[in-house]
């Protein structure tokens, strides 16, 4: 239906493509590499280039920035043919970076950070004056709205994507390369965002936007270039196609469906949480009043905008972190001024967020990752030793059972891709039988047949009386897998779904506070 | 640690061999620019290594420098740098001495009295580290800081005990001043090494005792997964359960107990007395060996080794016209390139195997477009 | 340990120094146990063992030094020089010395107490090599038929120098700075005190050590020196003692911005040139020569005059003396004359030990 391949699309007109890559391949061991990537960007518009996480936009990225270079294929710049040997090679070719961490520093105001590393000299002074209003001019030809005497710390982060972007523009970009701009903003300061970028490409700037958050891109985009394994596999308008369709074409297949069959919920509640409140260790109260129940054989999905709470509640309920207040108890049993490590002996699997920080030891094989967070049941451990045969005849069998692709288990974590990795944590997990199990975004970055080896996991446990907390930002996963729903705003659980009536929409207004107080 | 495969055997070596063979050609060169013809200076070290009495103390000196790494080491292995493994041995060394020469020690039986010498040092070396270990628990001070304060602390401790009045006595005549001599049956003998005066310190099995339960502690126990996991990513440990409070604590006491161990063969062995020539500074040895040995109970053997031996081949080169400092040189670019190269090796590691893993996906990759 | 010594001295300010001590004598009596058979005919090779430092420590190993520079420029003697690392053990020592010992060194000189227990066992194995040791003599220990004990009389020759901080305080108070900690610098400690007090019971002195063992780094560090000085100076003193080696200099510094005196030690500080800025707040120095013991060893070997035992330099023999370059003190010389006679007619005994 939208049969449109890039390469059709750069017939239409040579000269017309501000950017274009014809035939890039780099072989890069571990992950996906790109292989014969053709894409066209037409010069003033936006383009965006969706794809799973590993679908290799970072790597096409890096390689048009001049990080690394392709073994085979050329870039051409306005029709010309250029090597791009280093980032220095990719700016003087008009090409800017806008990267998805800030690369500011601090303590140094607007007009340091942008003229770092390219300092107005007059003799052997400093000429800030003249750096300063040609800061001032950017700023207000693009609507950027930067004070260049501003120090970096003071400034909110949608104001620091900003000065990133002013400073690729300050070295005399025309192309942008913008990598998953969105994923640190709030909703407002997308919107803002988005209209700087119709800003820029009204000033006939081009923009290549980096995403895969599909509504955004359906939104923003101009053009949009689809990549799966590695390679380009369509290039599409915004107009031809749903989020949906957008996404089946990421992952190449019909999307496996997040629904749960009948409702296990039994009246037995298993966590129990009164009053818990958290504060933050500059005294802000990040966690208010909080109070809910899960049963056996209970999901309850929690959607809200990352940074409302879910990560100090999850910490909270790990016994990471202390409560101010407040009564948690497991099976009806006071769990507060347990130990993590307690709580994880009383059966609370628990799958983090961030699995670099929590998840895994990077430098350590498959099977003592199996033993993480599981240091005091069998099979990988006896009393005070290691049960080393244990926990590898366990490990062989999650990597066998969850398909993590490995050669083995003696390899180190670090070596596996991210959602390896997470199939290894939620493999992990699950085999310690647990009776609650806390999970944080338990799909993100998993290929789809992962994702639904994943919520299989999770519906049968469940069958088995099983309590989950699942967190998400996935709100097709949210609706389909939760028992109940409930919103968390600003620290507290602002309104409660029913999961069979809800839709992504309005949970989305309720994340950010517009829908009000529904019950 | 994984199986030993012949690739992790080889990898494992290729690094440290690499190194030294680097290390090598720099001193060659720097023998060759001051004008000492580089192969009749090793000619000469291997040579005094022929002495047995050469042989014997490099041995000797292997195992008070292994012990002293393992202290290290075992802070290592939880990030955390005890540098005060310098003044917990020679505090624990100076108060096991004067608790094993005293009199009333005489009339103990021999095994109980090398027992207890040893657990009064290892004692001392514990709290000394625990108060660091302490101070970073409940207020947060580096531990850099306060082992190296304490350091200072011990010196000025020792000095003021190592006095007349106190812990010591004198000898007419002598400058020197120390404690009591331990007599006979608070001894340990040494082994005699055929050819040669001075005998192979007793507490060599010691030391070879320490490496084993390093080993088993670090791969085989609970508590050594801890360790190294929160030295990993104290994160993750968190998140599983560690309580890395109590891990800094404990692992800071173990370091300082292993400390204490330090002196030890030194004194049972050969001083008998904690006197003001008491050899110092084989702390921060111990951080080199550590370093060079990465932590690993085999490796840091061979590294002690080779340190003892460089160390004790030292004199000749004097003899020979040869500054001996060239000899300390050696030993720093030994440990700077073999830093550099287990990095390099490390990162080359990584990306071997994350070959291995592209290749299970390239054919799961295949297995999906049929 | 170490001894101080500070500064270098040039070649002509040796000669003084060497005259002042009285160098014509060879080297202190009361050796017991000698044998001295002739072993002159034999060519003479000489190994000499420094503590840690070694030659160019600017202290007592350069002292050591100079006195064998000397004696080989006079007899064309063959030489060779180790030195002591950081944190070695005695079976090092005694590698050194022995590695000597079996080189067919058959005059072996080892610099500091440090040697006393490795050269003992060295020593017994070697019966045909004279041994010397510099600073120790511990019966059992480091004696023996071929072993010549050089100790000195610091004591003595401090007890001199207090007496003169004592006669030309005026404050009452003075100060001592030590270099390290260790029973040897107490013994100079000891003496100053005891001189101080001879001539004013009531004086005040304040006493400071720059480092504790095993930490040396007190007898080359001024920085520490005058920090310790400068206290001392400020709490009403108004003469210090530096005997802290490389680090007097500082001492000295301190003495002069603050208009007040210093003692110097080991040699005649004022003639070195490397003080020559602040010479002239040194009002004397107490003399140790090192150099002298070393070189009257050589010699005695040399000459087969060779001496088993303690050879004590002592203000008698003139192996410790005080100093009068600048002339700062010829107005109380009759009186430290005085206290000199009495102490080597044993009238004044002067205490070792603190």
């Amino acid at each position: 239906m939208f049969a449109q391949g890039a390469c059709d699309i750069s017939t239409e007109s040579q000269s017309a493509f501000a950017v274009e890559l014809r035939g890039i391949t780099k072989r890069f061991p571990g992950v996906v590499a790109n292989s014969d990537v053709n894409v066209g960007v037409r010069g003033g518009t936006v383009h965006a280039l969706v794809g799973e996480n590993g679908a290799g936009k970072s790597t096409l990225m890096k390689i048009l920035y001049g990080m690394q270079r392709p073994d085979e294929g050329t870039i051409l710049i306005n029709g010309e043919p250029v090597e791009l040997h280093s980032p220095a090679d990719a700016i003087d070719a008009g090409i800017g970076m806008v990267h998805q961490h800030f690369m500011l520093a601090d303590n140094l105001t607007v007009l340091e950070n942008v003229v770092l590393g390219n300092e107005p000299r007059a003799g052997l002074g400093l000429d800030f004056s003249a750096a300063r209003s040609k800061i001032r001019d950017i700023s207000a030809r693009y609507g950027l709205g930067v004070d260049p005497d501003r120090l970096v710390d003071e400034l909110g982060v949608g104001e620091r994507q900003r000065v990133e972007i002013l400073k690729v523009l300050y070295r005399g970009a025309r192309i942008l390369i913008l990598d998953e701009p969105t994923a640190v903003l709030v909703p407002q300061e997308v919107d803002e965002l988005f209209g700087n970028l119709r800003e820029l490409k009204a000033e006939g700037l081009t923009l290549l936007f980096i995403s895969h958050k599909l509504d955004e891109v359906l939104s923003v985009a101009d053009d949009i270039t689809v990549m799966r394994r590695g390679t380009t596999v369509r290039s599409v308008a915004p107009g031809e196609v749903t989020a949906r369709q957008l996404a089946e074409l990421m992952v190449g297949s019909a999307l496996p469906v997040p629904e749960l069959r009948d409702s296990t919920v039994t009246d037995t509640p298993v966590l129990e949480v009164a009053g818990l409140t958290v504060q933050a260790p500059d005294g802000r109260t990040v966690l208010a009043e909080m109070s809910f129940t899960i049963h056996a054989g209970e999901v309850l999905g929690v959607a809200g905008v990352e940074g409302n709470g879910q990560a100090e509640l999850v910490e909270a309920l790990m016994g990471i972190r202390t409560p101010a207040s407040g009564r948690i108890s497991l099976l009806g049993k006071d769990i507060t001024k347990l130990s993590t490590r307690r709580r994880r002996s009383a059966g609370v699997g628990y799958i983090p967020e961030d699995r670099h920080r929590q998840g895994v030891l990077l430098e350590s094989t498959l099977w003592e990752n199996r033993i993480l967070g599981h240091q005091t049941s069998r099979p990988s451990v006896r009393g005070p030793l290691l049960d080393r045969a244990g926990a590898r005849a366990d490990t062989e069998r999650i990597v066998e059972e969850y398909d993590v692709r490995t050669p083995g288990i003696d390899v180190v974590a670090g070596a596996l891709s991210g959602g390896n990795q997470q199939k290894l944590i939620v493999g992990r997990e699950m085999s310690g039988r647990p009776v609650l199990l806390i999970a944080s975004h338990p799909t993100r970055g998993v290929d789809v047949g992962a994702q639904a080896a994943i919520w299989e996991q999770i519906r049968k446990a469940r069958a088995e009386h099983l309590a989950v907390l699942l967190i998400s930002a996935d709100l097709d996963e949210l609706i389909g897998m939760s028992d109940s729903l409930s919103v968390i705003l600003r620290g507290r659980l602002v309104a409660e779904y029913d999961p069979g009536a809800v839709t992504p929409e309005q949970l989305g207004s309720a994340m950010t506070g517009a829908a009000g107080e529904v019950s | 640690m994984g199986r030993l495969s012949p690739r992790a055997i080889y990898l494992g070596l290729a690094a440290p061999a690499g190194a030294l063979v680097f290390a090598l050609l720099v001193c060659a060169l720097i023998l060759s620019v001051t004008g000492h013809p580089p192969l009749e200076v090793a000619e000469a070290m291997v040579g005094s290594l022929e002495r047995p009495r050469t042989a014997a103390n490099s041995l000797n000196s292997a195992t008070t420098y292994y012990l002293s790494a393992v202290a290290v080491a075992i802070g290592f292995k939880m990030r955390l740098f005890n540098i005060g493994v310098d003044g917990q041995y020679r505090l624990a060394a100076m108060l096991a001495a004067a608790l094993a020469g005293t009199s009333f020690m005489d009339a103990l039986p021999s095994f109980l009295r090398i027992a207890m010498t040893i657990a009064a040092a290892m004692l001392v070396g514990a709290v000394w580290a625990g108060i660091a270990g302490f101070l970073k628990v409940t207020r947060g001070v580096s531990e850099v800081i306060s082992t190296i304060m304490l350091n200072a602390v011990a010196t000025a401790l020792v000095a003021f005990l190592l006095n007349p009045d106190r812990l010591a006595v004198t000898v007419a005549g002598s400058n020197n001043i120390g404690t009591p001599t331990i007599s006979e049956g608070g001894r340990v003998p040494g082994f005699g090494y055929p050819g040669s005066s001075s005998d192979v310190f007793g507490l060599i099995v010691l030391a070879a005792l320490v490496g084993v339960v390093y080993w088993f502690m670090l791969n085989r126990t609970r508590f050594g997964f801890d360790l190294k996991a929160t030295g990993q990513s104290e994160s993750a440990a968190v998140a599983s359960g560690v309580n890395v409070k109590k891990m800094v604590l404990a692992s800071m006491l173990l370091s300082g107990a292993a400390a204490g161990l330090v002196g030890m063969p030194q004194l049972l062995g050969a001083s008998y007395s904690y006197a003001l020539d008491f050899p110092a500074g084989i702390g921060f040895t111990g951080i080199a060996i550590a370093l060079l040995g990465r932590n690993h109970p085999v490796g840091m053997a061979f590294a002690a080794l080779l340190w003892g031996t460089l160390d004790q081949t030292s004199n000749v080169l004097d003899l020979s016209g040869v500054p001996k400092e060239i000899v300390i040189i050696m030993q720093g670019v030994i440990v700077l390139s073999v830093v550099i190269a287990y990095e390099l090796m490390r990162r080359y590691r990584l990306r071997l195997e994350q070959r291995d893993v592209g290749r299970a996906l390239g054919t799961a990759r295949e297995e999906v477009h049929q | 340990m170490r001894h101080m010594r500070g500064g270098t001295l040039a070649a002509i300010a040796m000669a003084g120094v060497l005259a002042l001590a009285g160098c014509g004598s060879d080297g202190g009596e009361g050796g017991d146990t000698g044998s001295g058979e002739g072993s002159g005919s034999e060519a003479l090779k000489i190994g000499l063992a420094y503590d840690i430092g070694g030659r160019g420590d600017q202290s007592f190993n350069d002292s050591a030094a100079r006195g064998l520079d000397k004696a080989k420029g006079e007899f064309g003697v063959e030489a060779t020089e180790l030195e002591a690392t950081q944190g070695e053990t005695d079976a090092q020592k005694e590698d050194r010395l022995r590695q000597l010992a079996e080189g067919g060194y058959n005059t072996v000189i080892a610099v500091g107490f440090a040697y006393a227990a490795p050269l003992g066992a060295v020593a017994a194995d070697y019966p045909d090599v004279k041994f010397a040791i510099v600073d120790d003599f511990t019966e059992g220990t480091d004696t023996g038929p071929n072993i010549a004990n050089l100790t000195f009389a610091e004591h003595e020759g401090s007890f001199l120098v207090g007496a003169a901080a004592a006669l030309k305080s005026e404050s009452g108070n003075v100060g001592f700075v030590g270099g390290v900690n260790t029973p040897l610098i107490q013994k100079f400690e000891a003496g100053y005190k005891a001189g101080v007090k001879a001539v004013k019971p009531d004086a005040t002195v304040q006493v400071k050590y720059l480092t504790q063992p095993p930490d040396f780094g007190g007898f080359n560090d001024p920085a520490k020196g005058e920090t310790a000085a400068n206290g001392m100076l400020d709490a009403g003193a108004d003469v210090v003692y530096a005997a802290a080696g490389g680090s007097g200099s500082g001492v000295f510094r301190a003495a002069k911005d603050k208009g007040a005196k210093g003692i110097g030690v080991d040699s005649d500080q004022y003639n070195q040139p490397a003080l020559a800025d602040v010479k002239d707040v040194i009002m004397t120095s107490m003399v140790k020569n090192v150099d002298t013991a070393v070189y009257d060893f050589i010699k005695s070997v040399s000459e087969g005059n060779f001496q088993a035992g303690q050879q004590v330099y002592d203000l008698e023999s003139g192996g410790v003396e005080y100093s009068t370059s600048g002339g700062m003190i010829d107005d109380i010389t009759p009186q430290l004359e005085e206290y000199k006679q009495q102490i080597i007619s044993g009238e004044i005994e002067v205490p070792s030990t603190t």
